[in-house]
Parts: structure tokens; sequence; C-alpha cells
């Protein structure tokens, strides 16, 4: 089988942090395949697909991302990294930019050093922007500036991003956290929906187990660091879903008392 | 409640002592005081009507207050890339950005009129120590103001477009630029027309510009003259002021 992640034994815990932030994670993903990760927040969700995109170092295990080892003392090499995809939590866009360079922006790593740093992006990159603008609904937009947009907009503009970027492996960290629920239906329908017409494997993380039942085909459950399952959507229970989202036991005498 | 009474009761008396130890101090002279007046009419008076002969000074003076303003703010924009890097919290460790802090608040300290006067005693007269003295003075404003927009420049982008290849050059161009170019450009707009502004009365102590003819016409008590140039600077500071107002316009 053709695997686009397999980790093993993944351990991290940030810098000055006190808890792992990811504790013995083991992981596949196939080729093509769409894969929800739920899980309460700091359960490792953001940490486990920064990972994956060659952002951090310093961690354990082993990990490989569309057949090359990661290293975990060296972000991956320049080449590769368009082949992985990124949608920020927070959109991450350069704010007094416009839509379109925006998008643009997203083509930096498939150029020459040159061509990037002296920003001549070649016609088949701004047909590649324009196609992703128009599969994202915001072919409208392109002149815009992006601190002008509402956050449903600027979401569509960090997928275009994303998708512009030809990208094999899809990490979208909780695409759809601060949507209305119509709005969050439109926009996982365009990311895996652009995902699959491009061949592409999706990892997105959300909190609605839902929609990730809906758009996703495995469903993996993280909390505290570590996987406390991975089912194929048909197999995922409600009682592991509540108790994924269990309230914290505080220990009596640990010194904290519950807030009510 | 009790301590907020005594504390206002002292900040009163403070303030009452010190316009008592002003008036008692000074020696000003009620009969001096009550003929200033119409010696300040008379004196108002022989400055009209302004005598528009020096029109020729008034150009060749603005010319080179313009001037000066110029050079110094190139002068200062010079000083404050590296030393607006110097002094960012996201780009040096406290141990550099702390001092060179200090530094550049002593400098905003020290009143143009004053650095002048010592560039003047340092290179001699005109317009070459007004030019090192605004490009000093401004700097210590410039180099606070590009320290604040590196400061500003939100790190998020600069992670995406790295995630997504591009190099160092590239994200200085697309994610880092972007973000400080409109800042940088409005914060030097405001530091040329300060500039322009406080240069015009430099000539006084003889660092070069319109403020010159100003001086040498109430020394040669030809105050119709003086009244000219009186009235060209408060002409080229409305203009500045309103240029100001537009570009703001434009840029906001
Ligand atoms: N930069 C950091 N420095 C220190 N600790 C961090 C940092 N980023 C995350 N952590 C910690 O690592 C753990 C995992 O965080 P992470 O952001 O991966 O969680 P998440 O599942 O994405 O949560 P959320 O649903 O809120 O986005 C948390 O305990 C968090 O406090
Ligand atoms: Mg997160």
């Amino acid at each position: 089988m053709n695997l686009a992640v397999q980790i093993d034994d993944l351990s991290y815990t940030h810098p000055g942090a006190e808890l792992r932030a990811l504790e013995h994670v083991s992981l596949t993903a196939a080729a093509g395949e769409s894969i929800a990760l739920l899980g309460p927040s700091g359960a490792g969700k953001t940490t486990l697909m920064t990972l994956l995109d060659g952002r951090l170092r310093g961690w354990r295990g082993r990990a490989y991302v569309l057949g090359a080892p990661l290293d975990p003392d060296h972000p991956p090499p320049r080449a590769r990294r368009p082949d992985t995809g990124f949608v920020f939590q927070e959109f991450a866009l350069v704010e007094p930019s416009s839509v379109l360079r925006n998008v643009l922006n997203g083509r930096l790593g498939r150029m020459s050093r040159f061509r990037a740093a002296f920003w001549t992006p070649a016609f088949r990159d701004f047909e590649l922007a324009r196609s992703a603008l128009a599969d994202c609904g915001i072919a409208d937009l392109a002149a815009r500036r992006v601190d002008s947009l509402s956050g449903g907009q600027r979401q569509r503009v960090a997928i275009a991003r994303c998708l512009a970027q030809e990208p094999r492996l899809i990490l979208a960290d909780e695409p759809v956290s601060n949507l209305d629920p119509a709005r969050a239906t439109e926009i996982l329908t365009l990311l895996t929906g652009a995902a699959r017409a491009r061949g592409a494997t999706v990892i997105f993380s959300s909190h609605q187990p839902d929609l990730a039942r809906r758009f996703a085909d495995r469903i993996v459950g993280m909390r505290d660091g570590k996987i406390v399952f991975d089912v194929a959507v048909d197999d995922l229970s409600e009682a592991a879903t509540a108790e994924l989202y269990r309230e914290t036991v505080i220990p009596p005498g640990s010194g904290l008392r519950a807030v009510s | 409640m009790r301590s907020r009474g005594l504390g206002s009761f002292a900040v009163g008396a403070f303030i009452s002592g010190a316009i008592l130890w002003s008036l008692l101090t000074t020696e000003v002279e009620l009969s001096r005081l009550l003929s200033a007046g119409p010696r300040i009419a008379d004196f108002l008076g022989r400055m009209v009507p302004p005598d528009p002969t020096v029109m020729n000074e008034i150009m060749k003076g603005s010319a080179e207050t313009l001037r000066i303003a110029i050079l110094g703010s190139l002068g200062a924009i010079f000083f404050s890339v590296p030393l607006g890097m110097l002094a960012s919290e996201t780009m040096v460790s406290p141990a550099l950005f702390r001092p060179v802090r200090t530094l550049l608040a002593l400098i905003r300290a020290v009143p143009l009129i004053l650095v002048a006067m010592l560039m003047v005693g340092a290179v001699g007269l005109g317009p070459l120590p007004g030019i090192i003295a605004v490009a000093i003075h401004a700097t210590g404003m410039l180099a606070k103001f590009y320290a604040e927009a590196i400061d500003s420049v939100s790190r998020a982008p600069i992670a995406a477009l790295e995630s997504a290849g591009a190099g160092p050059l590239a994200r200085l161009r697309h994610a880092i630029w972007p973000q400080m170019a409109p800042v940088i450009a409005r914060d030097t707009i405001f530091r040329f027309e300060l500039n322009l502004r406080e240069s015009l009365i430099l000539g006084i102590v003889g660092a070069g510009g319109i403020g010159f003819y100003i001086q040498t016409y109430v020394r040669s008590f030809q105050y119709d003259k003086a009244a000219s140039v009186t009235l060209a600077v408060i002409a080229m500071v409305i203009t500045i002021e309103a240029i100001n107002v537009a570009l703001r316009r434009r840029f906001a």
C-alpha cells in the first residue's frame, strides 16, 4: 500500500513545557485518504500536524512523509516542502496584501529562489492561483486586501493558498473552528473535494464529531498527547467520542478546585 | 480616600509654591510690565507694512531649509535602519535593545536647537551643522518607530511561507516587508514633516536656512523685512500641514 504518512512512536515536548505534547504516537495514512483528528484543546493535534509539516525540532521516533524520512534535527529540503500543504488555525495570511498575492505566496516554494525573491511569478503560477481561487469560490475577491475580509472568506483564501501550492498531503488545522455550521459544511466540502480531485491526502483537526464523521474516511481521537482510538468512520461509537471529550477529573487533595 | 485628599493638598501646595517662587524671584517690575503692552504694539507697528523686497532672500532661505530637511531626513533614515533593528525586541536580545532604546530616549530628550548649537560649535556655520543636527535629533524618534514597525510584524505568515518552501529572502520580501512598508512609509513622512517644520528656525543659531534672515533683520532693526520672512515661515508651516493632511488621507 502507498502510504502518505507513516509515523512510529513519536514523542515531543515543547521547549519550556513540562508535559509532553506527544507521547508515543503512531499513525499511518494511505495516499488519498481523508483523516479527521478529534480531541479536546491541548490534546496535541496542532503539535502533531506541525511536526508532520517539518517545522518541529528535537522530537523522538520515526516519521515518513510522502515516502521520505523527516529529520528531527533539520528542516526538510526546500524541494520537498511544497508537497506538504498546511492550512493554519489562525489563517496566517499576510494581512495588508491582496488575496491574489496571498494565494500566489503558495507558489513560492515551486519557483526558483530568484523568481521567488524578486516576485516574477510565471504564467503557470497565475493560472494555478486563479483556479485555486475559483475552486474556493472567491475569484471575485482576488484584488481585495485580506484585512478587509470576513473570517469565512479568510479561511477560503488560506485554503486557496494551500491548493495553489499543489500539495500531495494537506494538513488542515481546525479549518472550520470559527465558522457557522452552514459555512463549516461548505468549507469542508470544498477542502475534501479539492483534495480528492487532486488525489491528495487530507488530515484535518476538528472539535465537531459530526463534521468529522461526514468528511473523513477515518477518525483518530487524541487526548493528552496520546492516540486513544483510530477507527473507520462507521466504527466510531458515541461512547468513544463522549469519553474523548469528558471533563478532566481533578483528583481530590490536589489543591485545585473544579469551577462549577 | 484620606490619603487621596492629602495627596491633592500636597499637589496644590506644591503648585502654589512654584508660582509664588517664580513671581517673587524674577523681579518683574510692575512699571515695565504695564508699559510692555504699548511697547509690543509699537514694535508690531514697525513690522507693517512688511517689506516685500526680501522675496529673493525668502526663496533662498526656504530652499536651503528644504534641503536641510531632505538631507537631514535621509541621514536619519540611514541611522534609523540599523538602530531600529538593534532596538527591536524581536530581533535582538534584551541586553542589546535595552541600552539602544535608552540611547534613543536620550537623543530624543535633547531639543533640536540645542543639537544644532553644538554642531555649529563643532563644524562651523552654514547648512552642514543643520543637516547633522536634524539627522541626529530625528534618529531618536525614527529608529524607535522602525523598531516598533519590526516588532509589530506578525510571525504566523512568515511560518506559513516557510512551510510552503519560501527561502529567507522570499519570506522577507513577501511576508515581512508587506507588513512593515505601510508603517515605515507613514512614520517616515510624519518625521519628515517635523524635520521641515523644526528646521525653519535653525538659522537663528547659525545652522542654515530661512531662520537666519529673521535673526539678521531683527538684530539690525529691519522689522518690516523680518515681518515678511516671518509671514513666509507661517505660510510654509500651513502648506506643510495641508500637504500632510492630503497625504494622510491617501495613505490611511
Ligand atoms: N509553543 C508552545 N510552547 C509550549 N507549550 C506548547 C506550545 N504549543 C503547544 N503547547 C502545549 O502542547 C500541548 C498540545 O498543544 P496543541 O496546540 O498541539 O493542542 P491542540 O490539540 O491543537 O489544541 P486546540 O484544540 O486548542 O488547538 C498543550 O498542552 C499546549 O499547552
Ligand atoms: Mg490546535
